[in-house]
C-alpha cells in the first residue's frame, strides 16, 4: 500500500488553514472595521444621543479654551455635533444622482442589450466600462471647471423657470458648486455600475418571451417596458441600491464640488451641500487638534451612520437580485411541462 | 375576413447563410396549411418570414415579396404586421410576470382599446375561441405561469386570436403538449380555419394529415412539393416527397 508522505500532509493542513484564513477575512474586516467605527462613536453617541441626527449645528467648540462636562463627557464649551445637514445632503445628492442616471443608464442599457451587436456593442461596452474607471478625482475637478459654471450660468437658470412649479427649483442658482453638480457628477458615476448590470439583467430575459411581444405587434419600447423590465423589476430595484449605496459613499468628486456647507440646510436645488463622507475627509484634519478627541468621534459616528446606510442599501440590493434570479430559475423549472 | 397570401421568390439568410432558397407559394385563406420537412430544413425560419420575425434576430435578412391579398407586408410597418399576422410559438410563452387575464388583455390595450367592458368582452371572448374558458373562468387573476402547460399553449393562442388577426402562424404548437392537449389545439385549429388563415407547421404527419387542407413539403430550404394534403400523403409526384411521408428519412 502507497503512503502519502508527511510532507504533502503538511503542505494540506497549511493549505486548509490558508484557505480558511482568507476566506473568512472579509468577514473579519467587516467586523472589525464596523466595531472600530462603533467604538470610536460611542463617547459621541453618548453627547448628543439622537440630537446627532436631528440638529444642524455641527461645531467644534473652543478647543483652545476650558473643558466643560456634558451628559458625562468632558468635551471643549460650546461643542456640539448636528448631522442632519450631511445625512440630507448625501440623501439629496445621491437620490438627485439616481433620477437622472437610472433613465439613463436603462437607456443604454436597452441599446446594449438589444439594438447594438458586434463591434459596436463591445466598443461601447468599453467604454461604459471606462467611465467606471475614471479616477473621482478627476471627475471633481471636471466638475469644479466645467460642470460647475456650466451648472451656474446656462443649467440653473434655465432650471429656476420650473420654480412656479416645484419652489425648490427656484434660484438664486449661486457659483453652481452645491446640490445639483454633486447630484450630476455622482450620476455620471453610478450610471456605468447601473448601465452593466441592467444590461446583464437585460440580457437574461428569455428571447422566447420577447419575441412572444413582438410578435404581438408590441414595438421594442413597449416590449421593454410591458415585457422585460416587470421581469427583472427585482433584479433592476437591486441595480439601483447598488448604485444609491456607490453615490452615498462616493467622497473626493462630491467634496470637490459641493460647496462645503455647514450649518444649513440646503434651501434649493443649488444651494451648498455637504455630504457625511465629505465632511469626514474634509474635517479630520481639523477634528485630530481637538484634546478631548470629541471631534474625531462624531466624525467616526458620522461614519457609522454612513456605513449602516451604505450596508443597508447593499444587503437590501444583494437579496433583491438573489431573489429575482432565484424565483426566475425555480419559476423556468415548472413553466417548461 | 381573412385573405390569401401569396410568397413569392422568398430567400432568407442567417449572416451568409442562405437558409430559405426562394420558395414560391400561395397559402390560401380561410384553409389550414400544413409545412412539413427534416428538422432544419427551414420550416420555422419560413413561417417567421411571414410575421417578419426573422429580420429582427442578430443578421436575419430576407428578400423576395409576400402579399397579404393585395398588400405587400415587406412595404408595411412590421408593427403593423403583426397585428393581422399572429402566432404561437412552439413553446408556450404566456407573459410570466402576468395574469391570465393580462396576458390576452395586454394585446388589445397596446391596440388601443381602451374601454373597460370591451376587453373583458374580448379577453373572455378569445378564451371560449382557445377553448379555455371553462378552465380559467374562475382564477383570471393567478399567474399564467400557474397553468399547465397545455393551458399555456391555449392560453397564448388566445393571446394570439384577441387582437383578431386574418393569419394565424403555429410553430409546432403540440410538440411538447400530451396527447389530449395535443388533441384540443388540433380541434381548435379545425374550428377556427373557417375564418382564419393558418399556417401550421409540424412534424407530426397524422397531425398534418387530420387538419390540413394543403401540406407543402420543404427539404433544405426549398419548396419541393405543395398540394392538396391527400395528395401528399397518398401519391406524392416527388421521389423525396414520398420518402419523407413514408418514414424513409427525415
Ligand atoms: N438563429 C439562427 N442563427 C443561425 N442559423 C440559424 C438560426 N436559426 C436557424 N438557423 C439555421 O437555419 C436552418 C433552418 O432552421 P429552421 O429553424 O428554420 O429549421 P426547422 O425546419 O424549423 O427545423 P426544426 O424542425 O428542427 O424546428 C438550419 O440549418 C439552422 O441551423
Ligand atoms: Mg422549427
Amino acid at each position: 500500500m502507497k503512503r502519502v508522505s508527511s510532507r504533502s500532509k503538511i503542505a494540506d493542513q497549511v493549505f486548509l488553514v490558508a484557505t480558511g484564513l482568507c476566506a473568512s477575512s472579509p468577514i473579519l474586516f467587516l467586523l472589525v472595521i464596523t466595531g472600530i467605527v462603533v467604538v470610536q462613536s460611542i463617547p459621541s453617541i453618548r453627547l448628543m444621543g439622537w440630537d446627532f441626527l436631528t440638529s444642524v449645528t455641527w461645531n467644534m467648540g473652543s478647543t483652545y479654551g476650558a473643558m466643560t462636562v456634558k451628559n458625562g463627557v468632558p468635551v471643549p464649551a460650546g461643542a456640539s455635533y448636528g448631522a442632519l445637514p450631511f445625512i440630507v445632503g448625501t440623501l439629496a445628492s445621491s437620490v438627485i444622482a439616481l433620477l437622472i442616471a437610472v433613465p439613463i443608464s436603462l437607456l443604454t442599457a436597452m441599446i446594449l442589450a438589444y439594438r447594438v451587436r458586434g463591434v459596436v456593442k463591445s466598443a461601447l461596452s468599453i467604454v461604459v466600462e471606462l467611465l467606471a474607471g475614471i479616477p473621482s478625482v478627476v471627475i471633481g475637478l471636471w466638475g469644479i471647471v466645467v460642470l460647475a459654471p456650466w451648472v451656474s450660468s446656462s443649467l440653473g437658470p434655465l432650471l429656476t423657470h420650473v420654480g412656479w412649479v416645484i419652489p425648490f427649483f427656484s434660484g438664486p442658482v449661486g457659483t453652481g458648486m452645491g446640490l445639483l453638480t454633486s447630484g450630476l457628477v455622482l450620476a455620471l458615476m453610478v450610471v456605468p455600475i447601473i448601465t452593466a448590470t441592467t444590461r446583464d439583467l437585460l440580457e437574461q430575459v428569455p428571447i422566447l418571451y420577447r419575441e412572444g411581444g413582438i410578435a404581438l405587434g408590441m414595438t421594442s419600447w413597449e416590449v421593454v417596458r410591458l415585457i422585460c423590465l416587470p421581469y427583472i423589476k427585482e433584479g433592476m430595484i437591486g441595480a439601483v441600491a447598488l448604485g444609491w449605496g456607490r453615490a452615498m459613499g462616493e467622497t473626493m468628486a462630491v467634496l470637490m464640488v459641493s460647496g462645503s456647507a455647514i450649518n444649513y440646510l440646503p434651501q434649493n436645488l443649488y444651494s451648498p451641500i455637504s455630504t457625511m463622507a465629505a465632511v469626514i475627509a474634509d474635517q479630520l484634519d481639523s477634528a485630530m487638534t481637538d484634546a478631548s478627541h470629541m471631534a474625531v468621534h462624531a466624525l467616526s459616528e458620522l461614519a457609522l451612520v454612513l456605513l449602516v446606510l451604505t450596508l443597508l442599501t447593499n444587503l437590501v440590493a444583494r437579496l433583491l437580485v438573489n431573489r429575482s434570479r432565484g424565483t426566475r430559475r425555480a419559476g423556468m423549472g415548472v413553466k417548461a411541462g | 375576413m381573412s385573405q390569401s397570401i401569396s410568397v413569392e421568390n422568398l430567400r432568407a439568410w442567417y449572416g451568409d447563410h442562405l437558409t430559405l432558397k426562394g420558395i414560391t407559394m400561395e397559402l390560401e385563406a380561410n384553409r389550414a396549411t400544413a409545412i412539413i420537412g427534416p428538422s432544419g430544413c427551414g420550416k420555422s425560419t419560413f413561417i417567421r418570414c411571414l410575421n417578419r420575425l426573422h429580420e429582427t434576430i442578430p443578421h436575419g435578412r430576407v428578400s423576395g415579396s409576400i402579399k397579404l391579398g393585395d398588400e405587400d407586408l415587406y412595404r408595411m410597418d412590421p408593427v403593423d404586421v403583426r397585428r393581422v399576422v399572429g402566432m404561437v410559438f412552439q413553446k408556450a410563452n404566456p407573459f410570466p410576470t402576468m395574469s391570465i387575464f393580462e396576458n390576452v388583455a395586454l394585446g388589445l390595450r397596446i391596440g388601443g382599446v381602451r374601454s373597460k367592458a370591451e376587453i373583458i368582452e374580448r379577453v373572455e371572448k378569445s378564451l371560449r375561441m382557445a377553448a379555455l374558458w371553462d378552465e380559467v373562468k374562475d382564477r383570471l387573476r393567478e399567474p399564467a405561469t400557474a397553468l399547465s402547460g397545455g393551458q399555456q399553449q391555449r392560453l397564448c393562442i388566445a393571446r394570439a386570436l384577441a387582437i383578431e388577426p386574418e393569419v394565424l402562424l403555429m410553430d409546432e404548437p403540440t410538440s411538447a403538449l400530451d396527447p389530449g392537449s395535443t388533441l384540443r389545439v388540433e380541434e381548435l385549429v379545425q374550428a377556427l380555419k373557417s375564418s382564419y388563415t393558418i399556417v401550421i407547421v409540424t412534424h407530426n404527419m397524422q397531425q398534418a394529415a387530420r387538419v390540413a387542407d394543403k401540406t407543402a413539403f420543404f427539404l433544405n430550404g426549398e419548396l419541393i412539393e405543395y398540394a392538396d394534403t391527400a395528395i401528399i400523403f397518398t401519391k406524392p409526384s416527388d421521389k423525396r416527397t414520398e420518402d419523407y411521408v413514408t418514414g424513409r428519412f427525415g
